[in-house]
């Protein structure tokens, strides 16, 4: 039987509200050319820096994101494939590229040409010729920051040192693109404004260790993310947080979960389908089963395991959250280590990977982790395959058929398990 | 007596199983009809086929679990669990000390790591490409101009198998007629056919953990020349129920006996009905 639950608390429409005055001030930006505006990536995005500017963050992956939400993707990805790119390019690169091509906005509004274009290269190799690309057709100026790969468990001091001579060559970039001075003390508090909301987030997400976890730490997650990557450095941000850890909390103290009985608790391995968002999200509302945590939740940034920005090292905290502490920098070792920490200490009973057809970032390798976590760790495992963005690599009936078998099959082991000790 | 049905409706055939449990487990009778257009009277007619093949009215069957692509289409039944579930259910029954199970349907192939009681424990299919499929097969049977049911016989007397440049269903069409043109015989090239299939196959099941009794289930265990390449590449004979064909039938008719025996009667599973317009 299908249960459609999500949650509804006064911070969805207070999202809402967020998100719509940001794009307001894009559009402003389209018009009038004020507030200047950065083009980013949301992993590993430093919005602490645009702070000190006073400046807005254009974030591409959310416009991406928004129209695929509202189906409304395929047009411009065949756009994008008319002038040339190919069927398996990035999805996101396609609609973003397509959309400029169409004048296609997810509201309607206008979108500003960036300021800058800052391609905050973190382990997406893609970013850079998407960034190069849209920089061709805005014309604007890009300016690259080389943040490198975590090889090894811990960042190298010369690694911190050098992406940080590179935030403040972004600084000088800013002022003379600006021509505005960069505000310090601004930046400082924007960084503990980050600090405040990480610490907010990183205890939702702590919430969901609950049984019943009083929110889908996947399907709800996405809910709270948008204001974490626009507005965690502003007060605003940090207001939204405090409330929705309020509602949460209120809602984990009276024992109420997402459904009225949670049947099982997964971890979820990569981003969402969401041009068939709410299809996906009923496939595991018919079966009671709750996301406690997932990885997708953490490509803005991790920080349920304990990292902060820091207001009294703010470049050099800025520089360790772009190399360290996103999910798409990380190696994949680390990558195995998260999610097995999720499935211990949040009482997991099985981990989903959805692969991504046109994303290798986040996608290469999930073959192996399916292995590991199944033959090595015992770790119910499913591995189901789509895309992020593109319509046309969603199979309902085939995803639906290897969702209901991976729950038949933990149901079956559940009842054979009881039977055993009966 | 109780008796109870399990109805697979796959993408090419729907097979419909009858069975009855008085102190034993046994199936009474078998049925197949191809699938074609209309899903739901494919259901109807191999359910009727089987209740007069056993010799039963539609109202002595107690329960009937669908299963297969078409399984939420079968208005006369009573709740539906997926092919992997029977598929590992009907081995376990019809071959108790399997516990991996290689199934190859008409538009499927898949994996499935089986425990003692017939639970899944793991499985892996294909992905949306019907590559290493019945279809597959069907397709390169069509240019070579023969039936399905010839080219696997016709596979084991080739000696020397050419090599595919692709598995894919779409392109094996320009790579066997490119082989034809350069003279090559039709047994090698469909020798090479199955080899190709039966190495891809085995690819995928090798994530999972590959036990030593293998069962290979499904509409292409009908193939001599797709069991004997898949023992080739795998090094050692497979199960082969004589209702290799019927086992996720076989499976969902054992579901609907334990329905009826009240011994499944845990969780989600019981609020799959029909009725309920899950799909």
């Amino acid at each position: 039987m299908s249960e459609k639950t999500e949650y509804r608390g006064s911070i969805h429409q207070s999202q809402k509200d967020l998100m719509l005055n940001w794009y307001e001030q894009l559009d402003r930006a389209a018009t009038t050319g004020d507030p200047p505006t950065v083009s980013m990536m949301i992993s590993g995005n430093c919005v602490e820096l645009l702070e000190g500017f006073g400046a807005v963050p254009l974030y591409p992956e959310v416009n991406a994101l928004q129209l695929a939400i509202r189906h409304q993707s395929l047009d411009p990805i065949l756009a994008a494939e008319d002038l040339g790119y190919a069927a398996d390019n990035c999805a996101y690169v396609k609609a973003d590229i397509g959309c400029m091509l169409k004048g296609i906005t997810p509201t309607g509004g206008k979108l500003p040409t960036p300021t800058l274009i800052l391609c905050n290269f973190v382990g997406c190799n893609t970013y850079l010729k998407w960034f190069e690309h849209t920089a061709k057709l805005t014309g604007a100026p890009l300016y690259v920051i080389d943040v490198p790969f975590m090889r090894t468990d811990e960042p190298r001091k010369e690694d911190v040192e050098y992406v940080v001579r590179q935030l403040k060559e972004t600084v000088e970039k800013l002022e003379q693109l600006t021509r505005r001075k960069f505000d310090y003390d601004r930046f400082r508090q924007a960084v503990d404004c980050s600090r405040r909301s990480e610490d907010l987030w990183s205890q939702i997400k702590h919430l969901a260790r609950s049984t019943p976890s009083p929110f889908d730490a996947y399907f709800d997650a996405i809910t709270l993310m948008g204001p974490l990557y626009v507005y965690r450095a502003k007060p605003e941000g940090v207001e939204f947080f405090e409330t929705a850890l309020a509602e949460l909390q209120a809602k984990r103290d009276a024992g109420h979960g997402v459904y009225e009985r949670e049947h099982y608790r997964l971890v979820m391995e990569g981003p969402p389908p969401y041009p068939y968002f709410r299809t996906f999200r009923d496939m595991f509302a018919k079966w009671q089963a709750c996301a406690v945590a997932s990885t997708y939740s953490t490509v803005g940034g991790l920080w349920e395991f304990g990292f902060r920005h820091d207001p009294d090292h703010p470049f050099e905290s800025v520089a360790l959250h772009m190399i360290e502490q996103n999910v798409t920098n990380r190696n994949y070792l680390q990558r195995y280590e998260q999610i097995r920490r999720y499935v211990e200490e949040w009482n997991a009973d099985g981990v989903i990977i959805h692969f991504v057809k046109s994303c290798r970032l986040f996608s290469a390798g999930q073959g192996d982790m399916r292995d590991y976590f199944t033959k090595q760790l015992g770790i119910p495992t499913l591995y189901i395959e789509s895309d992020l963005e593109d319509p046309r690599y969603f199979a309902e009936a085939q995803t639906k058929n290897r969702i209901d078998a991976f729950f038949e099959a933990l149901e079956h082991s559940k009842a054979t398990a009881l039977r055993g000790s009966a | 007596m109780r008796i109870a049905s399990g109805v697979d409706v796959g993408s090419t055939q729907t097979k419909a199983v009858m069975m009855s449990d008085n102190g034993g487990i046994n199936i009474l009778a078998r049925a197949l009809v191809d699938t074609g257009a209309n899903v739901q009277r494919a259901a109807e007619r191999a359910f009727d086929k089987c209740c007069a093949e056993a010799g039963i009215q539609t109202g002595d069957v107690g329960f009937v679990v669908g299963t297969g692509y078409g399984r939420y289409k079968i208005a006369f039944g009573n709740a539906q669990m997926t092919e992997i579930s029977c598929h590992a259910k009907g081995a376990g029954f019809l071959c108790p000390s399997t516990r991996t199970v290689i199934d190859m349907g008409g538009q499927d192939s898949k994996a499935i790591s089986v425990g003692a009681n017939g639970e899944v424990l793991d499985f892996v299919m294909n992905d949306k490409c019907a590559a290493g499929t019945g279809r597959f097969l069907a397709n390169a049977a069509e240019v070579m101009g023969i039936s399905l049911d010839e080219i696997g016989p016709l596979s084991l007397r080739g000696k020397y198998p050419v090599k595919l440049a692709t598995v894919c269903t779409v392109f094996v069409e320009s790579d066997i007629l490119s082989y034809l043109a350069q003279g090559k015989k039709g047994e090698d090239i469909l020798n090479g056919v199955h080899l190709a299939i039966a190495k891809r196959t085995v690819s995928l099941a090798r994530r999972i953990n590959l036990e030593p009794e293998i069962t290979m289930t499904g509409g292409v265990a009908r193939n001599c020349g797709m069991v004997h390449a898949l023992e080739e590449v795998l090094a050692r004979k497979l199960q082969i129920s004589p209702d290799a064909h019927f086992m996720g039938a076989v499976g969902a008719a054992l579901f609907a006996l334990e329905k009826l025996d009240q011994s499944f009667e845990f969780g989600t599973w019981k609020g799959q009905h029909a009725t309920s317009g899950g799909h």
